[in-house]
């Protein structure tokens, strides 16, 4: 096949309505004011809105974390994952386990959950990365399907009805178990997921993830081990689901196959691409747009699904790197 | 930045659809119906949504509760998925409901008996019947259908007497239909007979050939169908199209008269275990005749059992004498078999039907009479 | 039955099953050869075409019947309008994003395939349609092996399709076409050769077949739904792979060898049928880390 010279679209300076607006933020005193009045905005909701809302916002908050751990892997590294679903069950179903029966402290049962899923990235991941990119898709999607087949099929994953009665952790006292507390946790995990996302990009491993997606051969001319570099992505990426299937299965604290299933894929997916690849406002309100869209068109029935399905259809034909996309200077 | 315009606008729209909320002493009550309206399941959802309307509507008509306060319904779709169900259940909540009627797939109404539970809701479940349900159970929900483990027995009872000694039993991998699979296995096993095959099929399979044959292969004179009808009738042709001879029978998410569309001449002589339906029950001539005039076709397989959902919840809130959850919570559980539509219902110490209200049914000329031995 | 017998059955039945793959197969390979692209879509091209000849058929059902001419002439409709939404989702949504990062082409496709399905789920409310016909339960024994008259027929129709692509492919000057650009598309416009219309016609190709093999999926097994491309159009992909991806003669074959594979995988002792799509999608894996070339398929080195 003939060679052909990456164009890249999202490299087209454009700023829509977000980044201006964005942009009269540049200055670190008002980016602080920013920061600050976020957090507070975070902190007061709960208190003035429904526990329907609370329960819909703590949803979009476990998809910020989601999506900005599935943006390490598709939006800085460049590499299609249709599985990541998978990550967010082996967080979820091995706190689960542990917890409910072996009777861990919820508390312990995280650091296997981390590394079940880093190890579970280093499986998939260490074999596969060296596949053109399609077929890393495929086989990524291969693989969430398997690990959600054999939730389904063993006897410790409950089967089908999955596990129940997760037992509700408890921190210094502070049982944490009503929908307010899950809605400051999760706004805490991803308060930490932006950090570290923002704190990745301007790594040395992320300028490494940007040469080796714009270029892998340059890359890799340049002394960067293309596929460790990658793998780092992966492994970051699993952590990150499964920090949110962590917390998913003690505040649902029943958790089934079905709710890790390609469709849940897919919609994290969908939300990075949305918001723009690789910039993280754009992944975070992605993550908004994919939670709060279906509860405002709720009474679109099966259209709402439609509208997302043509939406992401359009953006990428005529705005392929997303309502907010990614811009480095 | 994105976080406020987001948070704004959803706090905003949200509250603004969630909000006007009916406090007042006086007022209506509000009363949550949690059904599927969208998602495969939809048919049977949109079914007991119209059963529990047209119940309302008859109380209403007959002067509503507690001294002439209206009955309203605020739906909950839970597309039969599990986190969509706990979005819909808390919106249930917030809008202070004083019971939820509904409840069809296990697996979706599961995780949502703790959001009613916090909130200290009277809950009762119509439909769904998973075993799994019943240690998940706070206290506040009540299940008027028997549970799975009644259809187990009514399954081994029923092919003890067609005097058959193996059996193949085939789910779907999903909470509902395996837990029937497993239990019926374990109750035949226990009463001495052989489980030939105990097999899975993916949703949306299509080709069941290989696991045809070997059911065949496995000496099995009777298949149990423990899933729903779409791929039940699937399989039932393939069945009948490899000359399986033997006993075919399907569990109660295949009763619906669906199954004859897409299994065809293969659905003639298949047995299904159900609950009650309507055409079935000596006191549902008015309701049949109501439904067929509001919603302009027959009422589906949980529309009585809806009915009698929602007949039940207004008899609690009436017996309670107001809408706190203790009291109606309490009338409930004190329910002493007086006759509803499908049958007298009174509770077990766990919550679930006291006595098993499954019946046999055999396909003849494109629809389901009832087998009697 | 014998073990004699069970193995003869295993083996129609597998092959029956395979020809739905490697129809669907040679859908994925032929895209995939002349635009390098993974068609996402391909699977739900198939469920359309199942629907599109439900309705050919409950068009022509009237003065043709519902039995074999009938579904014969629903299925021809079918492959001819499916054929034209191929060509129409290239044109649209494929053809502006050949020259972006593959990335945005791999996910447009995937919202492509989202599009369709989510029409269908709104169009059928999520519900089975029940596709029927008058074709009965007919066959005969051999022994005690079981052939339907809808197998025998099946696997025909399946069989004279396949051979008719291998002609039109090796014998006429599109076939050559097509198998030129496959190797070098900036070589084929020097030469002259309309590039665009190659695809083109190729998208129509495989679109067609997707919808012969979905037309005949329904009448055959009786009902159709919305999400009914899904789990085929990844088996497919899987027997592509399996026979090389890019090689016609390779999806017939892996899409032979996955549905025996199926067939024979549900008898394997101590491994119950629930692990049966576990054990595809490992094949899928295995196959792709350790032999990405599959059987028949060229070699080619590529990095994105």
């Amino acid at each position: 096949m003939a060679n052909r010279t990456p164009t890249l679209r999202e490299d087209i300076p454009r700023g829509n309505v977000f980044q201006r607006f964005y942009a009269s933020f540049e200055s670190p005193g008002r980016r602080r004011a920013l920061h600050a009045l976020i957090v507070a905005l975070l902190i007061v909701t709960p208190w003035i809105s429904s526990q329907y809302v609370t329960v819909i916002l703590t949803n979009a908050l476990l998809y910020v974390v989601l999506c900005l751990g599935l943006n390490v892997v598709v939006g800085y590294a460049g590499l299609l994952d249709l599985g990541y679903a998978a990550f967010f069950a082996v967080g979820a179903y091995t706190v689960g386990i542990l917890t409910q029966q072996f009777g861990i402290n919820f508390w312990a049962a995280i650091p296997f959950a981390l590394l079940a899923a880093a190890i579970a990235g280093v499986i998939i991941g260490g074999p596969t990365l060296r596949l053109r990119s399609d077929y890393l898709a495929i086989v990524t999607l291969g693989f969430g399907e398997i690990v959600r087949f054999t939730a389904r099929n063993l006897e410790i994953t409950g089967g089908a009805s999955g596990l129940s009665h997760i037992p509700e952790p408890s921190l210094f006292g502070w049982q944490i178990d009503s929908s307010i507390d899950f809605y400051y946790v999760f706004a805490l995990l991803a308060v930490l997921a932006y950090i570290a996302s923002q704190r990745l990009f301007d790594s040395r491993l992320g300028r490494a993830w940007l040469y080796v997606r714009h270029d892998e051969d340059a890359a890799e001319a340049m002394g960067i081990n293309r596929v460790a570099t990658k793998l780092a992505a992966y492994v970051i990426g699993a952590i990150f689901g499964a920090i949110g299937g962590i917390f998913f299965s003690v505040n649902l604290g029943a958790i089934s196959p079905e709710s890790f299933s390609f469709q849940q894929s897919v919609l994290i997916l969908l939300a990075v691409v949305l918001g723009g690849m690789g910039k993280i406002p754009g992944v975070i309100l992605g993550a908004f747009i994919v939670v709060l869209g279906p509860e405002l068109l709720r009474d679109f029935d099966t259209l709402r699904l439609l509208i997302f399905a043509v939406l992401l259809l359009l953006i990428m034909l005529f705005r392929p790197s997303g309502i907010w996309p990614e811009k480095r200077s | 930045m994105n976080k406020i315009l987001s948070l704004i606008a959803s706090a905003a729209v949200i509250n603004l659809a969630a909000g006007s909320l009916a406090m007042a002493q006086d007022g209506p009550i509000t009363i949550g119906v949690q059904v599927p309206t969208t998602g495969s399941e939809a048919t049977y959802g949109k079914d007991m949504l119209n059963a529990v309307t047209l119940s309302a509507n008859e109380i209403n008509a007959d002067g509503g509760l507690l001294d002439g306060r209206q009955i309203q319904l605020v739906t909950g779709d839970t597309a039969c998925d599990p986190q969509q169900s706990v979005n819909a259940a808390s919106r249930l909540a917030s809008r202070q409901v004083v019971g939820v009627v509904g409840g069809y797939c296990s697996g979706a109404t599961q995780p949502t008996l703790k959001t009613y539970g916090d909130a200290n809701i009277p809950f009762v479940i119509v439909a769904a019947n998973s075993t799994q349900l019943i240690p998940a159970n706070p206290g506040n929900a009540f299940m008027i259908n028997s549970t799975g483990a009644d259809q187990a027995k009514t399954a081994v009872d029923f092919f003890e007497g067609k005097g058959i000694e193996k059996v193949a039993i085939v789910n779907q991998g999903d909470a509902y239909s395996q837990d029937l699979a497993n239990l019926t296995r374990d109750a035949w096993t226990e009463a001495g007979h052989t489980v030939s095959a105990f097999e899975y099929v993916n949703k949306g399979e299509q080709d069941f050939s290989a696991l045809v044959n070997k059911i065949r292969s496995s000496g099995a004179e009777a298949v149990f169908w423990t899933a729903y009808y779409a791929d039940g009738g699937l399989l039932i042709r393939q069945l009948r199209q490899r000359g399986f001879q033997g006993t075919i029978a399907v569990g109660d998410g295949s009763n619906s008269p669906e199954l004859f569309n897409i299994a065809g001449q293969a659905a003639e002589g298949v047995f299904a275990f159900s609950n009650p339906t309507a055409d079935f029950l000596p006191a549902a001539k008015q309701f049949i005749g109501d439904y067929q005039t509001e919603f302009g076709n027959a009422p589906g397989p949980y529309a009585p059992l809806a009915y009698d959902g929602m007949q039940l919840m207004a008899w609690a809130i009436d017996k309670a004498g107001s809408t706190d959850s203790d009291a109606i919570i309490e009338a409930l559980a004190s329910a002493d078999d007086q006759e509803w539509l499908a049958g007298p219902i009174s509770f077990t110490p766990q919550h679930t039907l006291a006595r098993s209200n499954f019946v046999v049914l055999e396909g003849q000329d494109g629809k389901w009479i009832r087998y009697e031995e | 039955m014998t073990w004699y017998d069970s193995f003869l059955q295993q083996l129609v039945d597998g092959l029956v099953l395979g020809s739905f793959y490697a129809l669907v197969a040679l859908g994925y390979t032929m895209v995939f050869g002349v635009i390098k692209l993974l068609n996402f879509a391909h699977g739900d091209l198939y469920m359309t075409g199942a629907f599109a000849g439900f309705g050919g058929l409950s068009l022509v059902s009237g003065f043709l019947g519902a039995g074999w001419l009938g579904i014969f002439v629903a299925m021809l409709l079918a492959m001819l309008a499916v054929g034209c939404l191929g060509v129409v989702i290239e044109r649209v949504a494929y053809h502006p994003m050949l020259a972006a990062p593959r990335l945005s082409i791999l996910i447009t496709a995937l919202a492509v395939s989202l599009v369709l399905q989510n029409a269908a789920l709104s169009l059928t409310g999520g519900q089975y349609t029940a596709f029927r016909t008058d074709l009965g339960f007919g066959g005969f024994n051999l022994g005690n092996l079981f052939l339907s008259y809808n197998q025998i027929v099946l696997v025909a129709t399946a069989a004279v399709l396949m051979i008719a692509l291998e002609l039109f492919v090796s014998r006429t000057l599109y076939g050559r076409a097509m198998r030129a650009v496959s190797i070098d598309k900036d070589m084929c416009r020097m030469m002259g050769i309309n590039v665009s219309a190659v695809i083109a016609v190729t998208f129509f190709i495989g679109s067609g077949l997707a919808a012969a093999a979905g037309t005949m999926a329904g009448a055959y097994y009786g009902s159709i739904w919305y999400f009914m491309g899904f789990l085929i159009g990844l088996k497919a992909f899987t027997a592509a792979v399996i026979g090389g991806i890019g090689s016609i003669t390779g999806a017939m074959l892996g899409g032979l060898i996955l549905g025996l594979l199926e067939s024979f995988g549900t008898h394997i002792p101590f491994i119950g049928s629930e692990w049966k799509d576990v054990f595809t999608f490992s094949i899928l894996i295995l196959v792709l880390v350790f032999k990405p070339t599959g059987l028949l398929g060229k070699s080619e080195v590529e990095r994105m």
